[in-house]
């Protein structure tokens, strides 16, 4: 999350980052535009402290969280260039590392589907063994502990692309047939969906 | 409270034969025709609206043999005007029997009240291959209530005809009478009427000779309060645990053994034929508007003499426990609260007693409800804080446990409720078990849950001061030891 | 890039980075802007194409009806079928409904009260996941009213819940812990803590699969809804009532039920637990691993948890087109076989006739030596049903270069008529889930619900909902539905295939027929009149739909194979079945997992070479001359084919232990040490999948099924030949009860669990209630 942080003031600085701001705000300056943000958020919170009384839940900020525009506001860049060359990643990571491009299966033992909206990239599988001292997991591979998530299948290529990493795609198997279901069909008469334990 | 079947047999002929042989006869039928025509007229007319209501005439009782004085089989009930004609009631067809029970205004018996004509004719749909059925509530449960009883081991054939005209009434190919299971004397006789019936050619293939094959089940329920709720009723008729279905699907469409059903209780099913002999208007004459009939009241507690006895709808409370219950033990004055429609509904203090009229709308106009009409007395004897707890504890008892909110909740009510009896509570915690109550009520598959809020409720909404005074005591007592302590939230522990 | 040299790190690289793009595209801040501008406009541009839906989920695609009604979820419209439930139309809108007794998969019971929410006009707060949807119903699901509903909801749950969140396993991926965040209270008002404590249930003993801590249960009954519709074993239910009540197995006895352990997933709090996981880690603490099962013949998905070079658990994946989202127990509870037995150096015989560990080099090295004595045409290879497609490509190109064109598998099937040349033969032809489709299903020789459970729970489905027939030839076993059993021998087959069987004329109404053939049955005496029979039996089906003007183009013939990947040997041309081996009497025989012992030392030459290579110490590499180390299929980025014919990738979970390593690699550096030019052409994965792709590029495309449609010259080449005779005698089942089921290959049969499951099995078919 840090590391990510670390990426995305990087490249908010260098100015190619491209977030869901108004086209005019793009004329100012990156920095101002997420000065502007702070400000947003400051006022947001003070409008949550005063004034909630006779306000709908949406108002303030209590209603249904949006998740897509968390999206939104995740790093896009526009450019299709080799960063290799430049990065500084020693060469081990960046050539012959292979990154699979997949969107998670969501955890079984939940109903939630939150966790598998959106596209993730993570490397090859590197060895990691228990550490002799104290029993720790430990890797030789910086970039096992690192996963990346993603709006789209093409921005998770593009990153994969510039960094120099071959990448396999997973597509996601079709979603879930709707099925008509129907609490009656525990009391049928003429069908075996018959309940018959409680 | 004289039971004269002989004269009512006579009255009952008259009703549908020409031969009129009392006089108290032709002033009911004028009474009806009169009120017929005023209701057609527009309400706003000068219409002498009825305010007095009871006491019931003799002559205009349904339950003859309320109290077993009589003969209970074949010949007996036949006596008494039961399976009179009964063909020809069933030869008017569904659309006759419908419409009278509709004009009668009879609402279910069972505790709801919902108007019966129009659940019956619920089933009215065109049949698409499923047989449809008649189940009879007779898992008389509430506590407090012991009218279906007295109908089933005193009456039994006034249930049997019920089921065959209220059958006919929704094309229904059988009735399955679900009996409370510690009901054992009452189901034998019960089957004994079911087996006579059968025999005399009543019931059964071509019933009556009307043609229409009906068939009687008696089916024993094994003693769980929850089975007589309509949908848990209907699972364990179908052999399964008696836990609620989620409404929809009704058992209009989705029912017992998965075909259309209506269940009625035993009562809303014995009146049946006397509407259709007597006529809905008849029927309709007693009680206030939307509230018509007579109806079996069953009067327990700190009465002199506790009784079941048949009165008309509307009939004020307080006239109700003096002229039948013989008063509250200690005179009117040592009223303390009254629980009005049996267990499951909030108890009403002495102030509210004195006016209230039995009905469905006056007592849900005081916050209470008419229930099953089982009448539970408390005088000042009572400790009400406990009798409440206990209800709690039988709700906690009886709940199925399907759904989240009752199975926890009545439980946990239950556990405040006895600590309320000892005032081992602080007041904070009335208005939680209020919220707590509320957070059941309406959110539950059943109305088990409501059931079990609604005495709370009853009681915080009437007896708060009393709650509070116990709890005051209680802190006094123990304010001794509770000093010594330091947790004084943790007053019981240190007890 | 990813040093974290934190913001200062970061801003050099940054003005490098900026630096270089106004180098490289020599231009002023004004181009960069307008750049920018041009930029944001197809930004702006992909945003109106994001109202699109999630890539995955549960958001379902929309049923196409034509009456459909409209709905309002939040003001929102969605257009429905009639009689969806208030919940599903939510999902459709994009809403999820917090839900516990809900389940997508298990009929609806309405019973934990979470998912009420307010619907305009109604008085009380509607049980969604019941309640079906009316026209124009305005729902709310963020209303005051609902919330309340729910808090209050939450409240009586977590009144009788422990808290021992700390101590239980299901924390961290607990649906009463995130949904009491969500959308419970802050606060407990449960003061009766302080007098009578919370209720307390007794554990119950289900087996060795399933912890119980009953203390934990919120009555969702979703296991016992599991168990009766999907497993199809009643053994779980409620006893008592109200507070009282509990779930349970009426009497203590095992949950006798090949798919018992997806209970625990199904479970939302922390009630059934995994025994083997319990207490090891926080889900938190695991790599996830999305990978492919090799326990049966259907591939599962499944989701490998890994910590420090171990599995830990494996989880199912939703596979709408294979195991939606079970798994059987075999596939979730095996992974502790993984550590046992495994073969983690090279091993080597000495002149003492032992085996001896040394490494890679002289292993390899002593290995060419022997094989270069030898010419290709006396040496031959055998491998498993466990081998993946890399692998097997890899041995196949070794051994022709080396002049050897006697590959077998250890699993045999008949090869009259077109054998195993003709795809369509040998492939589950209707997919899984043509049985959602089909009508009557003939099982042949098989004992499905052992050898392939999790479509044996869809073939329970469509019994279930579409009141599927399903008839059976061969040893009679319990399925868990009821079957219409024509017969125990291929005899009854031959009538039916001649159309003078009883049966016949059902069988002939079906309008979409499936015949699933055992692939167990293949392997008996009578299994080329089983092949041979079902064929023209299916032949005659097909033939008969067609004439009824059924253009669907309905494959009736399915063969059902039990290990991960024979199809994938096939595919790749391999010999079916040793026999061949047997025939010639190889000097060389290279194994390649091949563990079944279908070919012993006495098959082979004298002085015969055996190598085995795999990863388990099991009958193959007990009589091998030398081993090498292979790699698991956690351990490999692997291809596998399954039954269907769908070729799905395994991913690494953790690397192989020791000196193990991946088994095309150890093929590739073999071919360096073999005589001549017998070098593999390809050096990374990559470049074998490319070599996949050239031999079969059905191979390379990922979760696809490739169909193969060549039935009638099948059926002409049956014909043609001589028609089989056959002894008559029963076809038996393999796997005949539970404990058969257990262990079935080389990483099962090193499983503890897998052994105390058949120890489980067999006490409780020795105890008077039986399995």
């Amino acid at each position: 999350m840090a590391l990510r942080n670390g990426i995305t003031s990087m490249l908010r600085q260098a100015a190619i980052v491209k977030q869901h701001c108004p086209a005019s705000r793009l004329s100012t300056t990156t920095t101002m535009h997420l000065d502007a943000n702070n400000n947003d958020l400051a006022t947001l919170n003070k409008t949550r402290l005063d004034t909630t009384e006779g306000k709908s839940l949406n108002e303030i900020g209590l209603g249904p969280m949006d998740r897509t525009k968390d999206f939104d506001t995740r790093i896009e860049l526009d450019v299709q260039d080799d960063l290799t060359s430049f990065n500084g990643v020693p060469k081990e990571h960046t050539k012959g590392r292979t990154v699979r491009i997949y969107v998670p299966a969501r955890n079984q033992m939940q109903s939630a589907t939150n966790n598998s909206h959106l596209w993730k990239l993570d490397f090859d599988v590197r060895e990691r063994w228990e550490n002799p001292l104290i029993g720790w997991a430990s890797t030789g591979d910086p970039l096992s502990n690192m996963q990346l998530n993603f709006k789209s299948k093409e921005s998770a290529i593009a990153f994969a692309q510039k960094n120099g990493w071959e990448f396999v795609v997973e597509e996601p198997q079709p979603a879930w047939q709707y099925k008509h279901k129907s609490y009656g069909y525990n009391f049928s008469w003429n069908k075996r969906t018959r309940v018959s334990t409680k | 409270m004289l039971r004269n079947a002989s004269r009512l047999h006579a009255c009952l002929n008259g009703s549908t034969s020409p031969i009129a042989s009392t006089g108290c006869l032709q002033e009911g039928l004028v009474a009806v025709r009169h009120q017929a025509t005023q209701a057609a007229t527009p309400p706003k007319d000068a219409k002498p609206q009825k305010t007095k209501f009871g006491p019931l005439k003799d002559q205009d009782r349904i339950f003859t043999n309320l109290y077993g004085r009589h003969d209970w089989k074949l010949k007996g009930a036949m006596a008494r005007g039961d399976w009179y004609k009964t063909k020809e009631i069933l030869l008017k067809g569904h659309e006759w029997i419908l419409s009278e029970v509709k004009k009668s205004g009879l609402r279910g018996r069972g505790g709801a009240g919902f108007p019966s004509g129009m659940k019956w004719s619920f089933m009215n749909k065109p049949s698409d291959g499923r047989p449809k059925y008649l189940v009879v509530n007779a898992d008389e449960g509430e506590p407090g209530t012991c009218k279906d009883r007295e109908i089933m081991r005193h009456d039994p054939h006034k249930l049997v005809e019920g089921c065959l005209i209220a059958g006919r009434a929704m094309h229904a190919r059988a009735a399955y009478i679900y009996i409370r299971g510690e009901f054992y004397n009452e189901a034998v006789n019960l089957q004994i009427a079911v087996n006579e019936a059968y025999k005399a050619g009543l019931i059964g293939e071509n019933a009556c000779g009307s043609g229409y094959d009906f068939d009687v089940f008696v089916f024993r329920g094994a003693g769980a309060y929850i089975c007589g709720e309509e949908t848990a009723l209907i699972e364990s008729l179908e052999g399964k645990q008696g836990k609620p279905r989620l409404k929809p699907p009704f058992p209009a469409d989705i029912g017992v053994f998965g075909c259309p059903t209506t269940v009625a209780n035993v009562e809303t099913v014995a009146v049946a034929p006397a509407i259709c002999r007597r006529g809905g208007d008849w029927f309709h004459s007693f009680g206030r508007e939307r509230n018509s009939g007579t109806k079996l009241f069953c009067i327990s507690g700190h009465v002199n003499t506790p009784v079941t006895v048949e009165e008309e709808m509307s009939i004020p409370l307080k006239e109700l426990i003096e002229r039948h219950a013989g008063g509250v033990i200690g005179g009117w004055d040592n009223l303390l609260g009254i629980i009005p429609g049996g267990s499951s509904v909030p108890v009403l203090p002495k102030s509210i007693c004195e006016t209230v009229l039995m009905d469905f709308d006056a007592l849900q106009a005081v916050q209470s409800g008419l229930g099953t009409a089982a009448i539970i007395v408390m005088n000042k004897q009572a400790d009400i804080i406990k009798c409440i707890a206990r209800l709690s504890e039988f709700y906690k008892h009886e709940s199925c446990g399907q759904c989240t909110p009752c199975r926890e909740g009545c439980g946990w009510l239950n556990k405040i409720m006895w600590r309320f009896v000892e005032g081992n509570a602080r007041p904070e915690e009335i208005d939680m078990i209020w919220e707590l109550s509320k957070q059941i009520e309406g959110h539950t598959i059943c109305a088990l849950g409501d059931a079990a809020a609604w005495p709370v409720q009853g009681l915080i909404r009437h007896f708060r001061p009393v709650i509070e005074e116990r709890m005051a005591q209680f802190a006094a007592k123990n304010k001794k030891t509770a000093s010594e302590k330091k947790g004084t939230d943790r007053v019981a522990i240190a007890q | 890039m990813f040093h974290p040299g934190g913001v200062h790190g970061a801003r050099h690289i940054a003005q490098s980075l900026h630096h270089v793009k106004n180098a490289i595209r020599g231009t002023c801040s004004s181009k960069l802007l307008m750049q920018q501008k041009a930029a944001a406009a197809v930004a702006v541009e992909s945003k109106k194409g994001t109202v699109t839906p999630p890539p995955t989920g549960p958001a379902p695609t929309a049923p196409a009806a034509p009456n459909s009604v409209e709905v309002y979820i939040d003001d929102k419209m969605v257009m429905v079928e009639p009689g969806t439930t208030v919940l599903q139309a939510a999902a459709l809108a994009g809403v999820e409904i917090p839900r516990f007794c809900y389940h997508d998969r298990l009929s609806i019971a309405g019973n934990c009260r979470m998912c009420l929410v307010e619907v305009e006009k109604s008085v009380k707060p509607v049980a969604s996941c019941a309640m079906p949807v009316m026209k124009g119903m305005r729902v709310k699901t963020n209303s005051p009213m609902t919330r309340k509903a729910r808090e209050g909801v939450m409240e009586f749950l977590l009144m009788n819940h422990p808290l021992d969140c700390p101590i239980c396993d299901q924390g961290g991926e607990c649906d009463l812990q995130d949904q009491s965040m969500m959308f419970g209270s802050d606060r407990s008002r449960f003061t009766d803590i302080k007098f009578d404590g919370k209720r307390a249930v007794e554990d119950k003993n289900i087996g060795p699969l399933i912890k119980t801590i009953m203390n934990r249960c919120i009555h969702c009954t979703r296991c016992i809804r599991f168990g009766s519709e999907v497993a199809g074993v009643d053994d779980l239910g409620t006893t008592g009532r109200g507070n009282e009540m509990q779930v349970g197995t009426y009497v203590e006895k095992l949950f006798a039920s090949e798919l018992s352990g997806n209970v625990i997933d199904l479970c939302p709090v922390g009630a059934l637990t995994s025994k083997p996981y319990a207490f090891t880690y926080r889900p938190w603490e695991l790599r996830k691993h999305e990978s492919v099962d090799v326990m049966d013949g259907l591939g599962s998905a499944i989701l490998v948890n890994s910590r420090g070079g171990e599995i830990i658990r494996i989880l199912p994946r939703v596979h709408e087109g294979i195991n939606e989202e079970w798994i059987s127990d075999k596939t979730r509870f095996v992974y502790d076989g993984l550590k046992r037995q495994r073969l983690t150096q090279p091993m080597l015989k000495n002149s003492q006739g032992l085996l001896e560990p040394v490494d890679w080099e002289d292993a390899l090295s002593g290995i060419a030596a022997r094989i270069n004595r030898v010419p290709g045409q006396e040496m031959a290879a055998l491998v498993g049903g466990l081998c993946d497609v890399e692998a097997l490509t890899a041995l196949k190109d070794l051994m022709n270069r080396l002049g050897c064109e006697t590959l077998c598998t250890e699993e045999s099937f008949p090869m009259n008529a077109a054998g195993t040349d003709l795809r369509s033969n040998y492939l589950l032809n209707t997919k899984i889930t043509g049985v959602e489709e089909a009508d009557l299903v003939l099982l042949i020789g098989t004992n499905i619900r052992f050898e392939a459970p999790v479509l044996n729970a869809r073939i329970r489905k469509a019994y279930l909902h579409n009141n599927l027939r399903i008839a059976s030839i061969g040893e009679r076993v319990d399925l868990r539905y009821e079957t219409d059993f024509l017969g125990d021998s291929v005899h009854v087959l031959a009538q039916l295939a001649d159309g003078d069987h009883k049966y016949s004329e059902i069988l002939s109404k079906a309008k979409k027929p499936m015949i699933i053939v055992g692939s167990s049955s293949l392997q008996h005496g009578d299994g080329t009149a089983v092949l041979a029979n079902a064929i023209v039996l299916a032949d005659s089906l097909r033939s008969k739909m067609s004439s009824n003007g059924d253009e669907s183009d309905w494959k009736v013939l399915n063969v059902l194979h039990r290990h991960a990947n024979q199809v994938g040997a096939l595919d790749l041309g391999y010999k079916a079945g040793p026999s061949a081996i047997k025939q010639m009497q190889p000097k060389v025989l290279f194994m390649m997992g091949a563990d079944d012992g279908v070919v012993q030392r006495r098959d082979l030459a004298g002085d015969a070479f055996v190598i085995y290579q795999g990863h388990h110490g099991d009958k193959g590499a007990e009589m091998a001359d030398a081993v090498l180390p292979g790699a698991a299929y956690t351990e490999k980025y692997a291809t596998y084919v399954n039954t269907e014919g769908r070729a799905q990738r395994g991913n690494v979970a953790v690397t192989p232990p020791g000196m193990a390593r991946e088994d095309w690699k150890i093929l590739r550096a073999l071919s360096e040490f073999v005589r001549g030019s017998s070098v593999l052409p390809y050096d990374s994965l990559d470049e074998v999948r490319k070599r996949l792709a050239e031999i079969a590029p059905h191979l390379t495309r990922y979760g696809q099924v490739e169909d193969a449609n060549y039935f009638r010259q099948s059926k002409d080449l049956v014909w043609n030949a001589a028609r089989p005779g056959h002894s008559g005698q029963t076809l038996p089942a393999q796997q005949r009860e539970l404990e058969d089921f257990y262990m079935t290959n080389t990483i099962s049969r090193a499983s503890r669990t897998m052994a105390k499951c058949v120890t489980a099995a067999r006490h409780q078919k020795s105890t008077r209630y039986g399995l």
